[in-house]
């Protein structure tokens, strides 16, 4: 942070190091995470034992919290969502979340409406419907 | 948020697991870097350390005082940090009168507090929840939606804990049938 601004992620005031980090969705966390757990699996016999609580705890996490499973969808919702000129924080929190309204998407990510910015109404309800086709054809 | 970041660490090595050949020093350095990894377990900038995803990077080793060689390697990593103002999921582990806690990633203890989850009443019982005049219910193993109003971290534990609230459009119980 550079200390003068208070962190609020609604505002995506989060500091120039993180505005620019790339973000990971949900999804993209569980199939990177299940597939290092299938590799332990080879090589061990008590997986769960090599693996940190860290691991072990966002491995449920992601599991329960990922709205597309199959990794082709997974690459499909970024490419969408990359469309949009999204920060990388807010891309994560819509494939997150998965708003199903442009009213729901702007509650949840209220940066994409402010920073005077082009996203239109007309684009997110575009971009919300090419997400919910994804899950349909998942 | 789940990050992905790129980290210069120090690898330390010591004399009897240099053996002359590189494969098996490569292998040392890694299995080392990746207990390091899991022992860190958090830091306050870049929150907690799940995996270790490539390596990019190990330098030249520098020889110290007692025999051991310090390695500088370059990996990338995914690590999860909570933000203020950030709109997250989590699941209700434990009901108290004035509030329940969360699990929301690597993170335990994500409180919401009684007054934070307006309209809500706390109904007491063996399993104890608090519920609304629409009865949603708010107890054990239950969804949650929720902004972050707060957050701390705990340098002797190195973990982070959470201060989060019900207070804004679209956020409440999360019917687990949609995910």
């Amino acid at each position: 942070m550079s200390g003068e601004e208070e962190e609020n992620a609604a505002e995506l005031k989060i500091g120039d190091e993180f505005l620019k980090a790339k973000c990971l969705m949900n999804c993209e966390v569980s199939l990177i995470l299940e597939h290092k757990y299938e590799q332990l699996q080879q090589t061990s016999d008590d997986p769960m034992n090599q693996v940190s609580q860290v691991f072990e705890k966002s491995l449920q996490y992601v599991k329960r919290f990922s709205r597309y499973k199959n990794p082709d969808a997974v690459r499909q919702v970024r490419e969408i969502l990359a469309r949009y000129q999204l920060a990388e924080f807010e891309l994560c929190v819509l494939g997150n979340l998965c708003p199903e309204t442009v009213e729901e998407a702007i509650a949840m990510v209220p940066s994409i409406k402010t920073r005077g910015r082009a996203q239109d109404d007309e684009a997110i309800e575009k971009m919300l419907n090419d997400l919910s086709l994804i899950k349909k054809f998942e | 948020m789940f990050l992905k970041v790129q980290l210069s660490w120090n690898v330390i090595i010591a004399p009897e697991n240099l053996q002359p050949q590189g494969l098996m020093l490569q292998r040392a350095i890694i299995i080392r870097l990746l207990g390091d990894f899991a022992m860190k377990k958090a830091t306050k900038d870049l929150g907690y350390f799940l995996a270790v995803t490539t390596l990019e990077k190990i330098g030249e080793g520098k020889v110290r005082q007692h025999g051991d060689v310090l390695f500088p390697v370059v990996f990338n990593a995914i690590t999860f940090k909570i933000f203020n103002g950030e709109i997250l999921e989590g699941v209700v582990h434990k009901v108290l009168k004035h509030g329940v806690f969360m699990r929301c990633g690597p993170i335990e203890n994500v409180y919401l507090s009684h007054l934070k989850m307006p309209d809500y009443e706390y109904v007491p019982g063996e399993n104890a929840c608090f519920m609304n005049d629409k009865l949603s219910k708010i107890g054990k193993d239950v969804t949650l939606r929720f902004s972050v109003i707060g957050t701390k971290w705990m340098e002797a534990d190195r973990d982070f804990q959470a201060l989060v609230s019900l207070e804004g459009d679209y956020l409440g119980p999360v019917s687990t049938l949609d995910i």
